[in-house]
């Protein structure tokens, strides 16, 4: 997967057959921690990044291309996520016809459910790889209710994140 | 009137130079200018753009930036509004993961990535139930058999993802193709009666 090409179309593939910002993330993470190309602290930097950087939080993947092959991770990573939303002209001119039949309809709910289910493996490798501790059981659960209320900034969120992580660390060390 | 090719570059690359704060926020800032600003599209049609953008492939952002594009200046309206927003928020990501990298092995970035990478699986869960949430309700508003399939097919593909290491890929049009065919003989089934 060293392989620029191998790498460019691993992302383009993850973004043709997803939606959404992270819609793409199961089955880059299959491919990659399988090769043993990335690891689950590769992906959850690059995620973080993604939520404080500007623009759509997708833009997660083309931090995770810097991180595993530099620069060329990063911009194959920014071409790869450019192509597929030119479907979308596509894809609009067939729902104008073909948006009322059931079988579409259920094919899209079919993979909208896949794709949140497919997500679940994921964040319990992230969780058992950060380790299945109190503090990090406490710090998922108020970033759940966090996130939720919505009224503070995902960059605000991250930050009291990382200053909760230092003052745990600092307890453990006192 | 719609603007030119250039003005369209200047307008989305100052969308995309500005969207600090994540997807909602850009939405939010490119839904005030296509909407209340520049009179593009009514709020109705930009809400079927947004629905559209939903089910397309790849970030549902740029479908929408690319769909607006495309109803003001054609394909090198959507080509042109593509690239304004995503490549100087993509080169910005990278300068920040750039700076990221020259400090990620230091102890007080380790002891910050002990609070940040469980928060990122708050994010996740969270954006997991709301990428659930829509199709489990339209489920559920068609009664109990199909609320469960639906479950079925969420927990079935964390199922095989996780512990029986199928391909993702398969994954997602397996659950596509179950869902579609159900809702297919639903459909027939209704007519016959």
């Amino acid at each position: 997967m060293s392989e620029p090409w191998g790498l460019f179309w691993l992302f383009l593939r993850a973004s043709l057959f997803s939606t959404g910002g992270t819609g793409n993330l199961p089955l880059i993470h299959q491919e990659l921690t399988a090769e043993g190309v990335a690891d689950e602290r590769d992906f959850a930097e690059a995620l973080a990044i993604g939520q404080v950087s500007p623009g759509p939080s997708g833009l997660w993947v083309v931090s995770f291309g810097f991180l595993i092959d530099s620069w060329r991770g990063g911009l194959l990573a920014l071409l790869a996520i450019l192509v597929p939303p030119l479907l979308v002209l596509l894809i609009d001119r067939l729902m104008r016809r073909a948006e009322a039949h059931p079988a579409m309809q259920g094919f899209v709910r079919g993979m909208m459910l896949a794709g949140a289910g497919a997500f679940i493996p994921v964040l319990a490798t992230m969780l058992h790889a950060a380790g299945w501790s109190l503090p990090t059981l406490l710090i998922v659960a108020a970033s759940v209710l966090l996130a939720r209320a919505r009224r503070v900034p995902v960059i605000v969120h991250l930050a009291l994140a990382a200053a909760l992580g230092i003052l745990v660390d600092l307890a453990r060390i006192g | 009137m719609a603007p030119g090719l250039w003005r369209l570059a200047a307008i989305w690359l100052g969308l995309g130079l500005q969207s600090f704060g994540g997807g909602t926020a850009t939405m939010a800032l490119i839904r005030r200018c296509a909407v209340d600003e520049q009179r593009w599209l009514s709020e109705a049609e930009f809400a079927r753009d947004w629905a559209i953008s939903q089910v397309a492939p790849g970030i549902n952002l740029l479908c929408l930036t690319v769909l607006l594009g495309w109803r003001v200046r054609g394909l090198r309206g959507a080509c042109v509004a593509l690239l304004g927003l995503a490549a100087p928020s993509g080169l910005i990501t990278i300068v920040l993961t750039l700076m990221y990298a020259s400090i990620r092995d230091s102890a007080l970035v380790h002891a910050a990535l002990a609070g940040v990478i469980p928060a990122t699986i708050g994010l996740g869960l969270l954006m997991t139930w709301q990428m659930a949430r829509p199709p489990v309700g339209a489920s559920r508003a068609q009664g109990g058999a199909a609320l469960a399939l639906a479950l079925l097919v969420l927990a079935g593909s964390a199922v095989l993802v996780g512990i029986f290491r199928v391909p993702v890929l398969a994954v997602l049009l397996g659950g596509g193709g179950v869902l579609g065919l159900a809702e297919w003989w639903r459909a027939w089934r209704g007519r016959r009666r």
